[in-house]
């Protein structure tokens, strides 16, 4: 089981929203969709899933690990090995250049090394993705496709087992997002990745293999698998 | 006078020549030899002194003695007064102690020279008020000197024995200014050389007075201090001893002569044959050489020529 | 750690000209007040050897300041004039040595230092090359004036015009280079030295024949002298003293009575000093000075203008640093969803920080040591700058 929440109570926002959900599982290698509307705390979920929060009472499992129960440092540490981040807004560091972009997992923690491997792998990701030829350039020279997919790579760099993606096609126009959603879906696929995205446009739905809405939390099941 | 021995080291290092020349030896006893004063070392030192006439540099050596090196480097023949350093004898001059000049406007290319005020001694500064003014504005060419205007002041002082003395003594004063230890040596010499020339003087006066009013010739305006001191009656052309006058030259003399009939010309120097012929010929003036000496003579010292010039005087006949 | 500076350092890189702005802001808060004390002390130092080494100077009555700067810096600020026979009158009280100066003149920007032989020997300057001044006209320059104006022996150098409009009529004198000085880390380096009685010629006291104008054929440096154009439109003119004409050369007047902006009197001894001086005190035309002493107030003065520009300097670093530190302070609030996201990718408190506050060490530690590296140029070379400012 990659995820298992339990009894889970998180207030979020400007006091009146709480998260709550009783009981919620996650399983290997599978696709997941977080869908409600804005501020029903679906990105609340996901940052309690990846341990960069806490929630205020219940239980936080995630590939084994009770996140809820570690230290800061040890969900930091559980975090870089463990679990791909790839924001709505992309979040790229607009001062360094595409290929020290989607090599930042590494500069940023002590315990990875940058060696020649990695960067075989960032290049190999990056042709994969498209964008080899724009290694060396600035984010702000790229158009929003390119940014979203230069944070794929970087999310997928260490090779987690859990990608986490927060409104991944949020900020694309319709081609751009089926290209990224296949840039994701085939990693996940071929790698066996658990993939949880939060979204809340409905039309990409059907490529999950499991949507859960946030608004009355009912789990569907169905779509492709 | 307040002698400061510390201006010697104020004056130029830049081109300090060193001691080791030797001075001429003049008639010095063996006495003189032998040092007298304390082993401080300036009176150790040999001065070099550089002078612009013949004049003053045997008044130096015979002053200054084995205390001085004397140097003179205009050449032979040509008169210093119309002589112009070359950039090399210049920096010589500079590289001197001290330098004699005889002033009066002798020395006409001091002053487009550079050299070291504190080094240099007028030496007739002290009878300025004494100076001679000519009146003579002629100009003429010829020569190796070139063109040379007579000046507004004679400069040939040295020619009146009194005061080639007081020039002797200024040459004493800065010698001892600069050699305090050896004053009495520097005394010594200058009491000679005094010595010699009252004796010089008193020939001349006693030649003056046999001669009194009577009119004589000059072959140049040079012997103004020499007919100041004795009131000679002496009126002066232009000729020169190596050429022969122009037509303008015997015209001045034959208007000259009506009113100043001189039996004899004075001469620098040997006049050419045919001139001293046609002045005894055409004029009946008969040449007499009294060289002022001006550079050194072909032979002998200052001395010498100053007893031949005087010489040359008594041997003329009485006029008659 | 060599991960987390190589971003510092990325961030700094693209943020060029803010970086750039603020090493600068740092360089100056620092170097300001460092730098001016350095300086003030170089000058004061320069200039109290320099005038220590000159016991007295005499001029006419006037400003002291003015004559001491002239006398020892060679000012383009010219004292009011004095006559040669200041000069003969302290030789004749024979407590002093004196050495006549008349700087006035200029060949392009240098001094023309119309001097006696004695003052090679009292600033014990050397000839390098060439000889020393022998002959009425010629010229010795010290090491940085051959530079500056491109000569060496052989050549020659042209007195530069007073003004435009030289109504006297007095050319420009060309003279022969004869001598170059070896450097001696003065205001001597750079004067074209001659004679005083050179000087003179310059100013017209002295000349000999009369057409001694002649137009120079091909030489490029004149039509760069030329703020004077005098007689036909292109035709430079001027004097010069030539072995030909040299005989013909005389002055007008007595010597004594023909200007000198200064005579430096040097005493054998205190006594003979207080006995000179003693003598100038009813003196009604002249002043005699101590450049010492005018220098200790000249440098009393720059101190206490010093103190209140430093604390001016001062202030204003203080201002600026501030604002420096609001800079870095918004900086790191712009920087704030970065932290995010660099913290959620995974990296340790420690890391953000250091990423985060790099900016700001990178940039004092370079500010400071870019002050350090401009004090340190400003006291190998500030002599020249001080030597500068004077003239």
């Amino acid at each position: 089981m990659m995820i298992r929440i339990e009894g889970l109570r998180f207030h979020y926002g400007e006091g009146d929203f709480q998260l709550r959900i009783p009981e919620l599982e996650v399983e290997n290698g599978t696709t997941t969709a977080f869908i409600g509307p804005s501020g029903s705390g679906k990105t609340t979920l996901l940052n309690l899933i990846a341990g960069i929060i806490r929630p205020e009472t219940g239980r936080v499992q995630t590939r084994g690990e009770v996140v809820s129960a570690m230290t800061d440092e040890q969900r930091r540490r559980f975090r870089v090995t463990t679990v791909g981040l790839v924001f709505q807004e992309f979040e790229l560091l607009e001062y360094l250049t595409v290929l020290d972009n989607i090599l930042l997992p590494y500069r940023i923690h002590a315990a990875l090394d940058l060696d020649a491997s990695v960067r075989e792998r960032a290049a190999g990701l990056a042709e994969r993705v498209g964008i080899s030829d724009k290694l060396g350039r600035y984010p702000r020279r790229l158009s929003q496709g390119e940014r979203q997919r230069v944070a794929v790579c970087r999310a997928v760099l260490t090779d987690p087992p859990l990608l986490l993606t927060d409104e991944p096609t949020g900020n694309l126009d319709p081609l751009n997002r089926e290209r990224v959603l296949d840039i994701l879906f085939d990693y996940v696929k071929e790698s066996g990745t658990t993939l949880v995205s939060v979204t809340h446009d409905h039309e990409i739905l059907p490529r999950f293999g499991r949507v859960v809405d946030f608004r009355d939390f009912h789990v569907y099941e169905g779509g492709a698998s | 006078m307040i002698t400061r021995s510390k201006f010697t080291g104020i004056a130029l290092a830049c081109a300090f020549t060193a001691c080791g020349g030797e001075a001429p030896a003049p008639d010095r006893s063996a006495a003189d030899e032998t040092p007298i004063e304390s082993a401080k070392s300036q009176d150790e030192e040999i001065l070099v002194v550089y002078t612009t006439n013949y004049p003053l540099a045997y008044f130096a050596e015979r002053i200054g003695g084995d205390r001085v090196r004397v140097e003179f480097p205009v050449p032979a023949g040509i008169d210093p007064a119309f002589w112009s350093p070359s950039p090399e004898e210049v920096a010589a001059y500079q590289g001197a102690d001290v330098v004699l000049l005889n002033g009066a406007g002798y020395e006409g290319w001091v002053a487009k020279t550079s050299l070291a005020e504190s080094k240099l001694v007028d030496t007739s500064a002290g009878f300025e008020d004494l100076y001679v003014v000519a009146d003579d504005q002629v100009v003429h060419t010829h020569g190796p000197e070139g063109e040379h205007e007579h000046e507004n002041v004679a400069f040939t002082t040295w020619l009146d024995p009194v005061l080639a003395i007081e020039q002797a003594r200024a040459i004493r004063d800065a010698l001892v200014g600069r050699l305090p230890g050896s004053e009495a040596d520097l005394q010594a010499g200058f009491a000679a050389l005094e010595t010699d020339l009252v004796e010089l003087d008193a020939r001349l006066e006693a030649w003056a007075a046999s001669v009194m009013d009577e009119p004589l010739l000059a072959s140049h305006p040079v012997y103004q201090y020499l007919a100041r001191r004795y009131d000679l009656n002496l009126r002066s052309v232009h000729f020169e001893p190596d050429e022969v006058p122009a037509t303008g030259g015997w015209r001045d003399l034959a208007a000259l002569m009506p009113g100043h009939a001189a039996a004899w010309m004075l001469w620098e120097a040997a006049p050419l044959d045919e001139v001293s012929a046609r002045l005894a010929s055409d004029f009946a003036v008969g040449s007499v050489v009294f060289a002022p000496c001006g550079n050194r003579p072909d032979s002998g010292d200052y001395l010498d020529a100053m007893r031949s010039n005087v010489e040359a005087l008594e041997a003329l006949p009485p006029a008659g | 750690m060599k991960d987390t500076l190589y971003l510092a350092w990325r961030y700094l890189a693209f943020h060029r000209v803010k970086t750039g702005i603020l090493v600068g802001a740092i360089t100056l808060i620092v170097f300001l007040p460092v730098g001016l004390r350095v300086i003030v002390n170089q000058s004061s130092r320069q200039l109290t050897a320099r005038a220590e080494a000159t016991p007295l100077a005499i001029g006419a009555k006037g400003s002291p300041t003015e004559l001491t700067l002239n006398t020892l810096y060679f000012s383009s600020d010219v004292p009011a004039r004095t006559t040669y026979a200041a000069a003969t009158e302290v030789s004749a009280t024979e407590l002093a040595a004196a050495i006549p100066m008349y700087v006035r003149f200029r060949v392009r920007g240098q001094p023309i230092v119309g001097t006696s032989l004695e003052y090679f020997g009292f600033r014990s300057l050397e000839i390098a090359e060439g000889r020393q001044l022998a002959v009425l006209g010629e010229a010795v320059l010290g090491s940085r004036a051959a530079e500056q104006l491109g000569v060496s022996i052989g050549d020659h150098v042209i007195s530069s015009p007073e003004s435009v409009f030289d109504i006297a009529g007095v050319y420009p004198l060309r003279m022969p280079v004869v001598g170059v000085l070896r450097f001696s880390d003065s205001a001597d380096d750079d004067a074209v030295f001659v004679d005083v009685k050179t000087a003179w010629v310059i100013e017209g006291l002295g000349h000999g024949h009369q057409d001694l104008s002649r137009p120079e054929a091909a030489s490029g440096v004149l039509s760069r002298e030329g703020n004077v154009v005098v007689g036909n439109a292109s035709v430079m003119q001027y004097n010069e003293i030539t072995p030909d004409n040299i005989d013909s050369f005389h002055f007008h007047g007595d010597l004594s009575d023909f200007p000198l902006t200064a005579v430096i009197a040097v005493p054998p001894d205190q006594r003979s000093s207080a006995l000179l001086q003693g003598r100038y005190q009813s003196d009604e035309l002249k002043q005699i000075v101590s450049p010492s002493e005018v220098m200790d107030e000249l440098l009393d003065t720059i101190l206490t203008v010093e103190k209140f520009v430093i604390a001016g300097a001062v202030t204003v670093g203080l201002a600026t640093l501030a604002t420096a530190f609001l800079v870095f302070a918004l900086s790191l609030r712009l920087r704030r969803r970065e932290r995010e996201t660099l913290f959620k990718i995974g990296g340790s408190r420690a890391a953000v920080a250091t990423v985060m506050t790099s900016e700001i060490v990178a940039v004092l530690a370079v500010g400071v040591l870019l002050a350090l590296v401009l004090t340190f140029l400003t006291q190998r070379y500030g002599d020249v700058l001080i030597r500068a400012l004077i003239r």
